[in-house]
């Protein structure tokens, strides 16, 4: 089954296109990361998924049907901000919630404990710091135990063990079989959580698929010795040589495929050449991300 | 529709400053009514060879007491505009339809309101009536010419309907509240004197203005009465007409606009 699936959205806000023929399908069981800088329409996108936003072009289904509001009833959403009524409690605010998704209210203790708020529980929203906003969010997004979770930049305002524990809720929740469909901007945490995502650029989709086919990362071997030029000129004789990627203090050279430092080091030698640094290493992500969007 | 009123009331129980306006506007029509019966069964006290019934004795008190109240629907506007603009300012009309709302849904849940507290403006009238006519009165019991009344709940849907549009429009609380004051006190009044003044009793057809028409001040009314007056069954027609485009404009602009 797919999740949800879209078909050619476009949508414009004046003069800006923000977002242009986007079509991708989302996976039953997949963490879906959307991925792309700010402004590069995640939450436009996820806006007309929850029927907030109209777009202008374009159709999607819902859990293989077109989307009704009894179907977001079963999704659990949190998009772009908190949005909670200032003078209520957390738990008012999330009675409100669980009476428009037609539940009774049983799960609210549930969330609150996992969203750490239960000691807050009876305290007015405006009283809370953003972290504790974004929690609420969360919080709320989880009740009644939803099969599919969308969440927009879920790490917002959280700190740093805040952030690391919302990765490991979503890994949790992963595990259990849930579908989560993750917009955000920070590439480790969609590399760290994700088994697929897309990417959106100024509107457009640049690419989707399973992570690991979208954010290929070439490995590279750092390698030095005392005359750095002589080693350019044997080391592209490699038979597995590829190309360099930078000559600043070490050798970055890519290869065809995967050698064993041990075996490059004796080949190495062989040629006269005594290496004094063999380190193998993977490109960073923002370098492969930056690939992607470069091209 | 019973679970939308559920979640309403969860929204607005605990809302304090929504229940001082409400709780003043209640108030405030049996206090300004008694000032209003207190100075003229004095003026009757006065006079009594020239108006030989009080305007607050039955059965003159249902279109007194209907006048007086309909230069006080703000009363009950201002609460209904903040309801609305509330919902924009929290941005939790987003979330209504993000946690499984239609947009429909979203709007008759406010249009509920828009009825409840018309219908508490038109009780706490029928009772502060009873109660005046009671107290004031020298006639007995009557309902006759209660239809005043009825007049009056359509002017308060009216201007709330009015109120709830500028809402949705400009989203903003302070600024709905100026411009809505700005229509009811000033704008309105502006065109019916000047579409009067150039093109006859067609000015009294703007919307709030229909029910002023159906509401004239009882004997004064009479004497200010002219000769182009529309029959009332007009009036009551396009009243009826401005609440139907009312809600339907706040539908068609909630349904069709980015949250």
């Amino acid at each position: 089954m797919s999740i949800l699936s879209l078909q050619n959205i476009s949508k414009r806000y004046g003069a800006i296109q923000a977002l242009s023929g986007v079509s991708f399908e989302v996976p039953q069981g997949a963490v879906f990361g959307i991925l792309g800088p700010n402004g590069s329409g995640k939450t436009t996108l996820l806006g007309i998924v929850t029927d907030v936003l109209k777009a202008d072009t374009g159709t999607f289904t819902l859990l293989d049907a077109p989307a009704t509001a009894r179907q977001r009833q079963r999704i659990g959403t949190l998009l772009e901000t908190p949005n909670f009524y200032h003078y209520l409690s957390a738990y008012q605010n999330l009675q409100v919630a669980a009476s428009i998704k037609q539940q009774s209210g049983q799960d609210i203790p549930r969330v609150l404990d996992i969203a750490g708020l239960t000691a807050r529980q009876h305290s007015r929203f405006k009283t809370y710091s953003l972290g504790m906003k974004q929690r609420l969010a969360i919080a709320s997004a989880m009740l009644g135990d939803p099969e599919v979770l969308i969440l927009d930049e879920p790490t917002n305002g959280l700190d740093p063990v805040g952030i690391a524990e919302v990765r490991q809720l979503i890994q949790q929740l992963a595990q259990t079989g849930k579908t989560i469909i993750l917009a955000s901007h920070l590439l480790d945490e969609v590399e760290k959580v994700c088994t697929h995502v897309a990417i959106l650029q100024k509107g457009k989709l640049l690419l989707s698929g399973p992570v690991n086919q979208v954010l290929v990362r070439e490995d590279f071997v750092e390698l030095s010795c005392s005359d750095n030029t002589k080693l350019m000129a044997v080391i592209s004789q490699h038979p597995a040589f590829d190309h360099i990627i930078s000559s600043q203090e070490h050798l970055q050279v890519v290869f065809k495929q995967p050698v064993d430092p041990a075996t490059l080091n004796a080949w190495c030698a062989d040629q006269g050449l005594w290496l004094n640094h063999l380190y193998t290493r993977k490109q960073s992500l923002e370098k492969a991300f930056l690939q992607i969007t470069n091209n | 529709m019973l679970h939308l009123i559920r979640t309403e009331w969860l929204k607005i129980k605990p809302y304090r400053a929504f229940w001082v306006m409400v709780g003043l506007a209640v108030a405030i029509i049996p206090a300004g009514n008694y000032i209003a019966a207190e100075i003229t069964s004095q003026i009757v006290n006065k006079t009594k060879e020239l108006i030989a019934v009080a305007p607050y004795d039955f059965p003159l008190i249902w279109q007194s007491i209907a006048n007086v109240n309909s230069y006080m629907t703000a009363l009950f506007a201002i609460p209904m505009i903040i309801l609305v603009t509330n919902e924009f300012t929290y941005k939790t009309h987003r979330q209504n339809i993000i946690d499984g709302w239609e947009r429909r849904e979203f709007v008759l849940a406010k249009l509920f309101w828009w009825l409840a507290l018309s219908l508490l403006a038109f009780l706490t009238t029928v009772i502060t009536a009873l109660v005046l006519g009671l107290a004031y009165g020298t006639h007995s019991l009557s309902f006759e010419n209660f239809e005043y009344l009825f007049y009056y709940l359509l002017q308060v849907l009216l201007s709330l309907g009015i109120a709830t549009l500028i809402a949705v429009l400009v989203r903003r609380s302070g600024l709905a509240i100026v411009l809505y004051l700005c229509y009811i006190m000033i704008v309105e009044q502006v065109l019916v004197l000047v579409l009067k003044r150039n093109f006859g009793e067609i000015g009294g057809l703007l919307p709030l203005q229909t029910g002023d028409e159906l509401i004239p001040f009882p004997v004064i009314g009479k004497l200010l009465n002219n000769a182009d007056h529309y029959d009332d069954g007009v009036y009551l027609l396009m009243l009826c007409l401005y609440i139907g485009l009312m809600i339907f404009l706040v539908f068609r602009r909630m349904l069709k606009t980015d949250y």
